[in-house]
């Protein structure tokens, strides 16, 4: 991939042609109630466009598209193989507008051009295919049952999918989750977040134009109480997959509980520790991860690594070397792409995460913001129970804590509500082994840093989400119910009934 | 739904007057205008094929259309006609209705150039570009050869501004269509003798060459089955019109007869430009009874109240 220059993004930016209402049974549509909210470039808060504020309404019109798509077969008893060929076609179709797409998602997110079109897109494109490819290769089974008998277990699509997204990866978000329930056979109804609504919206006729039939993929934008409630509460949808903040998860298992028992995938917050112990090897490569885990994206990703929990020996060089690699991390217009750290989704996000930097400890690095959107990468030693220590704060702000032994190390690791990843550094294998197990998260990395990939389960213990998880077979299981067909081939009544 | 722009009632697609050299008569335009607003229609078309629009240029359709409008004096909304072979000419159209201060747009099908549903939708969004105007769609099948069917509507979706579809394609299951699958485009009735059925899918406007001379009557319709709900006396008024609906849709000279109608009602719209001819003396001569036992028996339905 070739990177174009600032002027040439910004050109491509100006020239968009942005999707402004929602995606319903094939096609765009305004809200029923005739409703818009603006939505904004964060990096320089000039309006994009008025998106259709979305209500119960249009809520109920998609579930009832995504139902009569679900319920005729069109797209839920398509041949396995049909079904992988139009979600091929539509990864060529998003290929083909990558970088359409990559300028939609930077000025929309405020996230780094060189991210969108390095990461973001590709992993989108990836991830689809990756589902796709493996439609026609997931096998059902044949359990052990007595000659008489035949016992089939095999999966169906769940049927009709409430997705909700967050803002931080919006398009990457969106493939996590249309990939396996698209491949399963599900229809679906997305709400993007508010923030971040323009490439959902793209990403929908696309998938109409690589012939995903009407009705099955449904793209609802609008608020929390306005779509996301009752797309929670829905009595026809059978299931949600949640991404997002950890209280809203929660009331997402309100709504199911008070109505329909629906199945409740969650993947919320993270605390995610960073473990550096004495014996760490290679000391610049660990800063490098480190950089990137808390930094990357501009801290505003649930993975991100955002407590270092470093051994008092090597605490100094470690943070040495941290500063040294934090450097290259510099910040600024999204669209340029020697930029790295783009601009905070929101103002009000913005502030959320200012406010950790107010009445803090001198900062190690950073500790400054501008205009309403740019917060420097920033890193603060404090002790394990400062609310930067606790809080998931979503911004490019790393907590350093100090440890002297192994055993600290993980008990402080383990002391928070979130259990998604955690990272541990180490040259003994047996520690690092050790300490992987004893790490209460649902990815654990040694000697690096990161989330696996697509062919790797991920998702959290604890407070960070339960359910199912994101990526590989295993998200392809979460949107299929298990049903077990038993023949019996018995000749006579007596055999019959045995 | 709450739409950027309500159609509500009925709508009159105006006919153009000409003197008898087939001049544009501004008078009697005037005269038509002030008519219907004084008989109650809800608003008015200029530049629809009612208007003679295909006999005319573009520079006389943005004349009449400006004329029309000052004569209205905002006192029911404006929609201007935008249908033309060019797109550069609808474009054109579209943006002297927003200068002039027009309320909507009425955008066709590009006559004979038979474009895909892509390709039209994109022309379609082209003459919205132009001018950011609420917009009626116009699907008329039968004079432009293809329909604006599903995978247009999806594409014009993109944009608010098509609010409402005038659907004359007679097609029942096209109203079927698109009163189940297209909630948020309202539907308006471009078929004369169906506005029955229209009314009973949900339609709220009536686009009807023939309120151009029978403005009451065709109010009276709208005002039964759209305002009161009363389908028993909306079907009975329908019954006495469809002896003009026969001639009207299924006689195969809409504009002579409209025009005559307009006419005989005492505004003399004049000559029909080439390539139509006017009515010939038995046609008048049916229309006329037509129109007479029409006026009586909805007057009488009317009274009963």
């Amino acid at each position: 991939m070739t990177l174009l220059t600032t002027e040439e993004y910004t050109a491509l930016a100006a020239g968009l042609d942005l999707s402004t209402n929602a995606y319903i049974d094939g096609g765009y549509r305004p809200a029923i109630s005739g409703k818009t909210f603006e939505t904004v470039n964060p990096a320089t808060g000039e309006k994009l466009a008025d998106i259709a504020a979305c209500g119960v309404e249009d809520v109920d019109f998609a579930v009832a598209k995504a139902r009569e798509a679900f319920d005729d077969g069109r797209w839920s008893r398509m041949h396995p193989s049909a079904r992988k060929d139009i979600l091929i076609r539509f990864c060529k179709l998003l290929t083909r507008n990558a970088r359409e797409l990559a300028v939609m998602e930077s000025i929309d997110s405020g996230k780094t051009i060189l991210d969108c079109e390095t990461v973001d897109i590709p992993e989108t494109i990836h991830c689809i295919k990756w589902h796709a490819e493996a439609i026609d290769k997931i096998y059902d089974q044949v359990a052990p049952a007595s000659d008489d008998h035949i016992a089939m277990i095999v999966r169906e699509p769940i049927g009709v999918v409430g997705l909700v997204l967050p803002w931080n990866f919006p398009l990457l978000m969106l493939a996590w989750k249309i990939g396996p329930a698209l491949a399963a056979g599900c229809s679906v109804v997305v709400k993007p977040a508010m923030e971040t609504s323009l490439t959902a919206l793209r990403v929908a006729e696309l998938a109409t134009e690589a012939g995903l039939p009407r009705g099955v993929l449904n793209v609802v934008p609008g608020g929390g109480a306005d779509v996301g409630e009752p797309i929670g509460r829905h009595m026809d949808i059978d299931m949600v997959s949640f991404t997002g903040s950890t209280a809203t998860g929660k009331r997402f298992l309100t709504y199911a509980a008070e109505s329909n028992a629906k199945e409740v995938v969650l993947e919320m917050g993270g605390k995610n520790p960073c473990v550096v112990l004495d014996d760490a090897e290679n000391l610049d490569l660990v800063a490098q991860h480190v950089v990137n885990g808390a930094f990357w994206n501009m801290g505003e990703n649930c993975s991100a690594v955002s407590r270092l929990i470093v051994h008092k020996d090597i605490k100094d060089a470690l943070l040495d070397r941290i500063k040294d690699h934090a450097k290259h991390w510099n910040i600024g217009n999204p669209l340029d792409p020697e930029i790295r750290v783009g601009a905070l989704v929101s103002a009000a996000h913005f502030n959320k995460v200012c406010g950790y930097l107010d009445g803090a400890p001198t900062p190690v690095i950073g500790g400054k913001s501008h205009d309403s959107a740019f917060v420097e990468p920033t890193i603060f030693e404090v002790d394990a129970t400062d609310k930067r220590a606790t809080d998931e704060i979503f911004g490019p702000v790393l907590s350093v804590i100090t440890v002297d032994s192994f055993d600290q190390a993980i008990s402080i690791a383990n002391d928070t509500d979130y259990g998604l990843c955690a990272s541990i550094f180490t040259a003994n294998t047996k520690r690092a082994i050790r300490g992987a197990r004893m790490l209460r998260a649902g990815t654990v990395t040694i000697n690096s840093f990161g989330e696996g990939d697509i062919a790797t389960p991920f998702g959290g213990y604890k407070q960070s989400g339960f359910g199912g998880r994101d990526n590989s077979i295993h998200a392809h299981d979460q949107y299929t119910q298990l049903k077990t067909i038993w023949i019996d081939l018995a000749d006579d009544m007596d055999e019959a009934v045995d | 739904m709450t739409p950027i722009f309500k159609f509500e009632g009925i709508y009159t697609p105006v006919v153009t007057p000409f003197h008898e050299d087939r001049s544009i008569n501004f008078e009697a335009l005037a005269d038509v205008v002030e008519n219907l607003i004084d008989k109650g229609v809800h608003g008015l078309i200029s530049g629809g094929s009612t208007g003679e629009n295909y006999a005319m240029t573009v520079a006389e359709r943005i004349e009449v259309a400006k004329f029309t409008y000052d004569q209205t004096k905002r006192r029911v909304p404006l929609i201007i006609g935008t249908g033309a072979m060019l797109t550069a000419d609808s474009m054109a159209l579209a943006m002297a209705g927003k200068d002039m201060g027009a309320e909507a747009l009425l955008v066709a099908t590009p006559p004979y150039a038979v474009p895909t549903e892509r390709e039209n939708a994109l022309n379609a969004l082209a003459i919205d570009k132009a001018a950011d105007l609420p917009i009626m769609l116009y699907n008329y099948p039968g004079r432009m050869g293809v329909n604006m069917g599903e995978e247009f509507l999806d594409r014009v979706g993109r944009s608010r501004n098509f609010c409402a579809i005038k659907e004359s394609s007679g097609d029942i299951n096209r109203v079927h269509l698109l009163a189940r699958d297209y909630p948020h485009i309202q539907m308006s009735c471009g078929m004369d003798d169906q506005a029955l059925e229209f009314f009973a899918w949900g339609a709220r406007s009536w686009v009807c060459g023939g309120s151009n001379f029978l403005p009451e009557e065709h109010v009276a319709l709208y005002n039964a089955c759209a305002v009161e709900g009363d389908f028993d006396k909306g079907r009975r008024i329908m019954s006495a019109m469809m002896p003009l609906m026969r001639v009207l849709e299924q006689g195969g000279k809409f504009v002579q007869t409209i025009k005559y109608g307009v006419t005989h009602a005492g505004i003399n719209t004049g000559a029909i430009r080439p390539p139509l001819k006017g009515l010939n003396k038995d046609d008048k001569r049916a229309l006329e009874q037509v129109v007479r036992v029409l006026k009586s028996t909805i007057a009488q339905i009317q009274a009963e109240g």
